[in-house]
C-alpha cells in the first residue's frame, strides 16, 4: 500500500485512540463498550505499527504509531497482583506466600538459634564482649542490680519509645528483606547478628545473676519480635536463592515472583511490629505485671500470629 | 527520539514494541531531584511539627518520628503508586516506571522496587550503567523498567507522495516539513526543498503540474505532496 494512502485510511482509527487514551485512566464513566472499542482500537493500532515499522520506518506516521502503542500497551495492560483488599491480603495472600517459605524459615530459624547458642558460649568466656554489645552503662547498671530496660520507661516517655522502637524494628526488618537482593547476604548476616546479641546478652545477664529479669522482660514480646524478624529475613533469603538459584526459568522471571511472595510475607508482618512496640514499652518493662502473665501474652501473640500466617482451619487459604 | 536506547518487548499478537529505556543520566538526575525534594519535604515537616504539635505533649514527638520514618519509606514508593508509575523527580525528566511487558506496574512492584532503594544507592549506579536495560536491583526484583515518557510531536500527513519512493526518502521529506518551521536559514530550507522538487519532477511530474515552484519552493512541496498539519 502507498504510504500516503495508508495514513489516509488508517488516520481516523489512530485519531479516535489518541482522544480515549487522553482521558483520564481512571474516568468511571467510560462503558464497557467503550472499553471493548478502546481494546479493538488499540489492537488495530498494534498492527499498524507492526506494519508502518516493517514498510515505512523513521517516517512521522511509524513514530506516531509507536508512541501510540505504546501507551496504549501501557493504559489497557496492567500488572494486577493477586487480589485487592486487606481481607483478601490477610485470608489468602499472606498465608499463602508465608507458607511458601516456611523452608526458608527453618533454615533462618536454626542459624538464628546457632548464633545464640554461640553467643553464649562466647559470653561466658569473654566477659569484655558484654562492653561491645550493652556499652559500660548498661554493664554498670548490671554491677548495681539494675537492668538497662528500666529506662525505656523512666528516662524517655512511653509514646516515643513505642514509636522510636516500631520505626527501628520495621527498619531492620526491611533491611534483612531487601538485602535479599544481595544474594542473601544481609539477611543472613542480621539472623547471626540479632542471634549472637540475644546469646552473648544471656550469657552476660547470667554472670550477674540477672537472666531472669532479662527473660522476664522479653518474655512479652521477644517471641513474636523474634519470630518476625526471622520470617522477614527467609523472605529476602528466598529473593537471594531466586537469584543465585533461579532454576529452569529465566532470572528476573523468577526474581520478579520470589520478590510478590516475600513482599507478602513482609507486609504482613509490620503491623505486628507496632503491636510488639506498645507491648514492648507498656508491658515488659512493668514490674506491676506479674512474670507469668508477660509470659502467657508473649506465647499468646505468637500463637495468634502463626495461626493467621498459617490459617490451619481456612480452606480459602489453601486454594 | 531515535537516538534513545530501546528494549523491544512482544505486545499482543506477538507484535515487537520498542520501549525507550531511560539511561543512567536521566535516572541519577531524577532520584537527584527526589531526594532534594524529600529534603525539603523533612524540613516542612519539621516546620508544621514546630508550628502545629510543638510543646503539645509526648505523642507529638512519637507523630515526628513516625513522619519521617514514613517519608523515608513512602516518598517515593508512596508517589509512584498514586502518580502512575512517577514520582516529581520522574515526572520533571518525563520519565515513567513500567512492567517489562510494557504494562502498568501494581502497587505491590513499585513498593518493592523502593524497598530496596537504600541499597542502590551504593549499587544502583554502576547497575544502571552496565546494564542493557538500565535497571537497579530495585527494577529486577520488581520486574519493571524505567522509559521515557514522551507525547508525539506534531508531525505533517502526507496527502500523496510519488510511487516509488522509499521510506528513508518519506522520513527525510517529513523531517524537512518540521525543520523549515524552525530553521533561520531561509535559503537553506529553499535550497534542500528545490532538491526534493527536482526528485519530484523525475519521479512523478503530474504531482507539480499548475504548482508555481520557483517564488516559494517550500509551499510549492507542500502544494505537491498536499501536505496537512497533524
Amino acid at each position: 500500500m502507498d504510504y500516503a494512502r495508508f495514513v489516509r485510511l488508517r488516520r481516523p482509527v489512530w485519531d479516535d485512540f489518541e482522544r480515549r487514551l487522553a482521558g483520564s485512566p481512571r474516568d468511571k464513566s467510560l462503558s464497557h463498550a467503550g472499553l471493548e472499542e478502546m481494546a479493538l482500537h488499540y489492537r488495530q493500532v498494534l498492527h499498524d505499527h507492526a506494519l508502518a515499522a516493517a514498510r515505512y520506518p523513521g517516517t512521522a506516521a511509524a513514530q506516531r504509531l509507536q508512541v501510540l502503542a505504546l501507551r496504549g500497551t501501557h493504559r489497557l495492560t496492567r500488572d494486577r497482583g493477586e487480589g485487592a483488599g486487606i481481607r483478601h491480603f490477610f485470608t489468602r495472600t499472606f498465608p499463602r506466600a508465608f507458607r511458601a517459605q516456611l523452608g526458608m524459615t527453618g533454615i533462618t530459624t536454626a542459624l538464628f538459634l546457632f548464633a545464640t547458642f554461640w553467643g553464649l558460649a562466647v559470653a561466658a568466656n569473654r566477659p569484655s564482649l558484654g562492653l561491645a554489645f550493652l556499652g559500660p552503662e548498661a554493664i554498670q547498671g548490671l554491677e548495681e542490680g539494675r537492668m538497662w530496660t528500666e529506662s525505656l520507661v523512666s528516662t524517655v516517655p512511653p509514646s516515643i519509645s513505642s514509636s522510636a522502637i516500631a520505626t527501628n524494628n520495621i527498619s531492620v526488618a526491611l533491611t534483612a528483606w531487601s538485602g535479599g537482593i544481595l544474594a542473601g547476604i544481609v539477611p543472613l548476616y542480621v539472623v547471626l547478628l540479632n542471634g549472637m546479641m540475644l546469646g552473648s546478652i544471656i550469657g552476660i545477664t547470667m554472670r550477674y545473676s540477672m537472666a531472669g529479669e532479662l527473660l522476664e522482660f522479653v518474655s512479652a514480646h521477644g517471641p513474636l519480635e523474634i519470630s518476625l524478624i526471622l520470617v522477614s529475613a527467609a523472605a529476602g533469603l528466598s529473593i537471594g536463592r531466586a537469584l543465585v538459584a533461579a532454576g529452569d526459568r529465566p532470572r528476573s522471571l523468577a526474581l520478579r515472583d520470589a520478590g510478590r511472595d516475600a513482599l507478602a510475607v513482609l507486609l504482613g508482618c509490620v503491623p505486628w511490629f507496632v503491636v510488639l512496640a506498645l507491648v514492648e514499652v507498656f508491658i515488659s518493662p512493668s514490674p506491676d505485671l506479674p512474670a507469668a502473665l508477660k509470659v502467657v501474652l508473649g506465647l499468646s501473640l505468637e500463637v495468634l500470629f502463626l495461626l493467621m500466617a498459617i490459617q490451619p482451619f481456612s480452606r480459602n487459604a489453601h486454594d | 527520539m531515535s537516538e534513545l536506547q530501546r528494549e523491544s518487548i512482544l505486545g499482543l499478537d506477538n507484535i515487537r514494541l520498542d520501549l525507550p529505556v531511560a539511561g543512567v543520566g536521566s535516572r541519577v538526575l531524577a532520584a537527584l531531584i527526589d531526594y532534594l525534594v524529600m529534603g525539603v519535604a523533612a524540613f516542612l515537616w519539621i516546620f508544621l511539627w514546630a508550628l502545629l504539635f510543638s510543646g503539645q505533649g509526648t505523642w507529638a514527638v512519637a507523630l515526628l518520628i513516625v513522619g519521617f520514618f514514613l517519608l523515608e519509606w513512602g516518598y517515593f514508593a508512596g508517589q509512584e503508586i498514586f502518580l502512575g508509575g512517577r514520582t516529581l523527580g520522574k515526572m520533571a525528566l518525563k520519565l515513567r516506571v513500567l512492567t517489562a511487558e510494557g504494562g502498568t506496574p501494581g502497587a505491590g512492584a513499585l513498593f518493592a522496587r523502593n524497598l530496596v532503594r537504600s541499597l542502590d544507592v551504593v549499587f544502583g549506579i554502576p547497575l544502571l550503567a552496565i546494564d542493557p536495560l538500565s535497571r537497579r536491583l530495585g527494577d529486577r526484583l520488581a520486574g519493571t523498567l524505567v522509559v521515557h515518557d514522551r507525547e508525539r510531536e506534531a508531525a505533517p500527513i502526507l496527502g500523496r507522495v510519488p510511487p516509488g519512493w522509499t521510506a528513508r526518502e518519506l522520513a527525510l521529506v517529513e523531517s524537512l516539513l518540521v525543520r523549515s518551521r524552525v530553521l533561520d536559514d531561509q535559503a537553506l530550507v529553499w535550497q534542500m526543498a528545490d532538491r526534493v522538487l527536482a526528485r519530484i519532477r523525475l519521479d512523478a511530474p503530474e504531482l507539480l503540474a499548475g504548482i508555481d515552484t520557483r517564488s516559494d519552493p517550500m509551499a510549492a512541496l507542500r502544494q505537491a505532496l498536499q501536505v496537512e498539519e497533524g
